[in-house]
């Protein structure tokens, strides 16, 4: 049984509200995932980083500022608002102030896609996992504006190998994608989490049904790792090689913009996973017996609460990545990416066609 | 962009292949990049500055330029006395300052007519091999830290805490301890010392094996620093090279076994030098393993010294030092083996005043680090801070 | 081939390895360590945990012989000048005045029953230059001069940072040293009477022996 017949109902109804002839409701539309991204990145994004990296290096992460450093983000987004403007002398000034732009607009456009719940996706797009995915490779070019633009030796060096990383990165990414486009027979995003819904709760998500499931989930996994810099894959923000790679040179407010993107990238490629694989905002308990637990946990209001709460929990992982690995070199890097990914994707591939096609 | 002058070096490309052999090309109309990595740079270990010619990514040459934390001990020396000497050894390796301490000690006794007492020695050298233990895991660390591995940084300095405490329990301070004293010691250790050091022993050794599943065999780690940085034997030996980077390189070369002092020759314990089973002979892996074992080794140490050391009621460990440190006249040159190779002192005493002549002290960090400009031919950058996070320099002693 | 695939099985078994260490303390985050000091029997009981102390509110004591921040009982020091003489980074300024004979009484023993020769108006250490060897404390004859546990000083204006441990105002220095000229002109007098009466000299104490260069203090 489909757990909601009804799709989109907010969404539509928001896009349908004016007010005066003015959109309002479409603002609200596009609004919702921004202020979902502020959120979230604020509170779970930095300051869950900190805590999770402190607990797991035996330390206590921020406590003094509100109990348990709860506060400590909005602290430092104090501060970073205070900061002095700096765009040095030397740098492409245009280039400089459009590059953290452009980046953070090339991570929130992928969100017009995302169904946060049965009744809500900004925009419900037959392609929606093809858009999502090409969207994003828009930040390369801020990520190219803002190296070129510090002018800078450093700075210049980080912005190349961070766009040779996610341009080879995203071939792995798709074919491990369209592993689970053929297993959903469509690339709309609300049709992904409808045929993974159903009474028996996870046992219909995809990773559970398809016995080479996991193959392209680990593969899209990994390469997501990539596309966001994230470690093992940070080379870019190399600390300690490179000062802070291609955002050496940026300071207060386009410093936390290119934070912002990261972590929206980061929500974002979780998403897609649990998306894709998942069941997104299907509920994973199953009808046991009399207790009908999924018709219980299914709804709109419930499916927010299980996407996000998917999505929070990749991203504990990358997380948990971070702080356990070292990092590649970007030779190693690409090794893994040309001769390791994107072989087993094919392979992953062409067992998921032959997986839909008999059985 | 600087471009350096039409010489050889602008038609001369140097470049590693994949099999890490360095390949020489002749190219046309190449430019060079100067970088400075430094002397503020989060993996240089301190203040050094290191002028890269980088060809792209790859460095041509690396030299360092050093003295940016030259405190000028050796002329400090001949206006101080003898015994006022020890707290300034100590703050040129500080992260050993016991071993270092030892060195310069053992070397003025050799010109004094004193037979230090047995449990002095055994303590000096348990005192000696925690402090061995404490800068290894500094080492190792750091080293993680380099390759962006946090994590078993933390964990390194969480037991290291744990050692300075206990020096600072015996000798009254965390890092600059002023403890091993000409003819003897500053106090003696206190009553629980034993029973506590073996219990850090118990806690320490499935540390160990923690740090090296989470750090040495993590395969990345490996694949950073397996190959990279190969010094044969021969030019290590030829450089001056001591300690763990001269056993990374194949030499079972060790002061405590070759050139004994102190209690060693009565303790059992091995050399660790690598084979070539689980790193490369000379590369970085090999030095970073050799730092690792030699922390097991240490413990082994601790433990046989506390088992065999005397207990004597009311000791004094500065009953044998005399009231005027006035050495015999003569030279003499004493060494010990510290956590990063041979430290040695150099005196000149001419018999009559309580200050030396002249003091030199031989650092192993500064010979290490001369090999600098070979060992960087042909690196990336990435390696280039695995290289010198392998080196394991601590540049108060680099630059005294 | 085969290393192609035996480089992947050890890349993820390796990786999950280090995987399950990290979440392991992850999950060890409910324990903290205790602040025991290391002389506690106990200590090794209450290590587990996250192993950070908030300072200044959970503090670690410091053990018993901690060289930290220089403090001088000015009552017992006798100004022998000797950790002035010892101190090398030259940290301490000792300034002394002679005690007139008829002001022993008034300046009294030292706790362990030695009379007091000098006195001390000026004994200023600058525990900023301080490098806590312990040398003068090591030379020290009364052990007035002791390290206490004390390691967090700092003040907002350097000028505060030099500790003034003398006992004797500027005023009460002055009157001292003015007694102590009043003696030696009150001695030069008496002994010119005595030679200028013709009487009898009176006899010289025996001349004390040269003092030898290992046991005196000649000045460097």
């Amino acid at each position: 049984m489909s757990s909601s017949p009804s799709l989109n109902t907010w969404s539509d109804a928001l896009s349908g509200f004016t007010l005066g002839g003015f959109p309002l409701g479409l603002v609200i539309v596009a609004a919702i995932p921004l202020v979902f991204i502020a959120l979230y990145a604020l509170t779970y994004g930095v300051y869950g980083e900190r805590k999770i990296s402190a607990f797991m290096q035996d330390r206590l992460g921020p406590m003094e500022v509100g109990p348990w450093g709860i506060l400590q983000t909005l602290a430092d987004i104090l501060k970073l608002l205070q900061k002095e403007d700096i765009v040095p002398t030397v740098a492409d000034k245009f280039l400089f102030v459009i590059g953290p732009l452009i980046m953070f607009v090339g991570s929130f456009l992928a969100f017009a896609v995302l169904p946060f719940s049965p009744a809500f996706i900004g925009a419900d797009l037959n392609v929606g996992l093809f858009y999502a995915v090409g969207i994003v490779s828009l930040e390369v070019v801020g990520i190219l504006a803002s190296g070129w633009g510090s002018n800078n030796k450093w700075a210049l060096y980080g912005a190349i190998r961070s766009v040779a990383q996610i341009v080879s990165y995203e071939i792995p990414a798709s074919i491990a994608l369209l592993c689970g486009a053929m297993m959903a027979g469509s690339l709309s995003m609300q049709h992904f989490n409808v045929v993974q819904s159903g009474p028996y709760g996870f046992l219909h998500f995809f990773l559970f049904k398809n016995p080479i499931a996991w193959l392209p989930f680990i593969i899209y996994f990994i390469s997501s790792l990539a596309e966001t810099n994230r470690a093992p894959f940070d080379i870019p923000e190399a600390e300690s090689e490179l000062v802070a790679g291609f955002f050496t040179e940026y300071s207060g407010m386009k410093f936390a913009m290119f934070f912002l993107a990261e972590y929206g990238s980061m929500f974002m490629v979780s998403a897609v996973l649990s998306i894709v694989f998942l069941g997104g905002w299907a509920s994973p308990l199953p009808n046991i017996g009399g207790l009908a637990l999924n018709d219980m946990t299914n709804g709109p209001v419930w499916g927010a609460f299980w996407i996000i709460t998917k999505g929070f929990f990749f991203i504990f992982v990358q997380m948990w990545l971070r702080w356990t690995l070292p990092r590649l070199r970007v030779d190693q890097l690409m090794y893994l990416c040309w001769k390791v990914l994107t072989p087993f994707a094919f392979i992953a591939f062409v067992l998921t066609a032959i997986w839909e096609i008999y059985m | 962009m600087q471009e350096l002058g039409k010489a050889e070096l602008n038609t001369t490309r140097i470049i590693r292949q994949d099999d890490n052999r360095v390949v020489i090309e002749k190219d046309l109309d190449t430019e060079y990049m100067v970088l400075s990595m430094g002397p503020q740079h989060p993996s240089t270990h301190g203040v050094l500055r290191l002028e890269c010619i980088t060809d792209g990514e790859v460095v041509v040459e690396a030299e360092p330029y050093l003295g940016y934390l030259h405190r000028c001990f050796e002329k400090y020396c001949e206006k101080i006395d003898y015994p006022a000497i020890v707290p300034y050894t100590d703050r040129m390796d500080y992260l050993a300052g016991i071993n270092t301490e030892l060195a310069y000690c053992i070397t003025v006794e050799k010109l004094l007519d004193i037979e230090i007492p047995r449990r002095v020695e055994f303590i000096r050298v348990i005192t000696a091999e925690l402090n061995r233990i404490a800068s290894h895991l500094v080492a190792i660390g750091t080293y993680g830290i380099d390759l962006g591995a946090f994590t078993p940084f933390l964990f390194c300095f969480r037991d290291r805490e744990i050692i300075l405490s206990l020096l600072e329990w015996v000798s009254g301070a965390r890092m600059l301890y002023h403890y091993v004293w000409i003819g003897g010691l500053s106090y003696d250790v206190p009553a629980d010392f034993k029973k506590r050091v073996s219990e850090f022993v118990n806690y320490f050794k499935p540390k160990v094996v923690e740090l090296q599943k989470l750090l040495t065999e993590n395969e990345i780690f490996v694949k950073r620093t397996k190959g990279i940085g190969i010094m044969p034997a021969e030019v290590a030996i030829n450089y001056g090279w001591s300690g763990p980077m001269l056993r990374g390189s194949g030499v079972k070369w060790d002061l405590r076994r070759n050139d004994p002092y102190s209690i060693y020759p009565e303790l059992e314990f091995d050399i660790p030098v690598p084979d070539g089973k689980f790193s490369d002979v000379g590369d970085s892996l090999s030095r970073h393993l050799v730092r690792a074992l030699e922390m097991d080794e240490s413990l082994k140490i601790i433990e046989q010294c506390l088992d065999k050391m005397p207990e004597v009621s009311g000791f004094d460990p500065r009953a044998v030092i005399p009231k005027r440190i006035r050495p015999k006249a003569g030279e003499v040159y004493g060494r010990a083996e510290n956590p990063r190779g041979e430290v040695g002192f150099y005196i000149v005493s001419d018999g009559k005043s309580t200050k030396p002549l002249r003091c030199k002290a031989r650092s192993s960090c500064f010979v290490n680090l001369s090999a600098m400009k070979d060992l960087s031919k042909g690196q990336l950058i990435p390696d280039l801070v695995a290289i010198i996070g392998s080196i394991d320099i601590v540049l108060g002693e680099v630059d005294r | 081939m085969s290393e192609y695939f035996s480089n992947i099985k050890t890349s993820t078994t390796t990786i999950a390895t280090g995987l399950a260490i990290t979440l392991r303390h992850f999950f060890n985050a409910v324990k903290r360590k205790g602040d025991a000091g290391i002389d506690d029997a106990d200590f090794f009981k209450q290590v587990d945990g996250l192993c950070t102390l908030q300072y200044p509110r959970e503090v670690i004591p410091t053990p018993v012989n901690a060289r930290y921040r220089l403090y001088n009982n000015i009552d017992d020091c006798i100004g022998c000048n000797q950790c002035d003489r010892a101190c090398p980074v030259e940290c301490i300024t000792i300034e002394t005045i002679k005690v007139t004979a008829d002001d022993l009484a008034v300046c009294g023993k030292t706790s362990g029953g030695q009379q007091k020769r000098m006195w001390v108006p000026v004994f200023d250490i600058d525990v900023a230059k301080c490098m806590t060897c312990g040398i003068c404390v090591s030379v020290c004859p009364t052990d007035c001069l002791v390290h206490s546990p004390v390691a967090d000083f700092s003040e907002f204006d350097v000028k505060n940072m030099v500790y003034h441990f003398g006992n004797l105002s500027k005023i009460e220095a002055e009157a001292k040293k003015k007694k102590l000229e009043l003696e030696k002109v009150a001695k030069a007098k008496a002994a010119e009477a005595a030679a200028a009466s013709g009487a009898a000299p009176a006899p010289k104490p025996a001349p004390k022996p040269a003092p030898k260069p290992a046991g005196s203090e000649a000045g460097e």
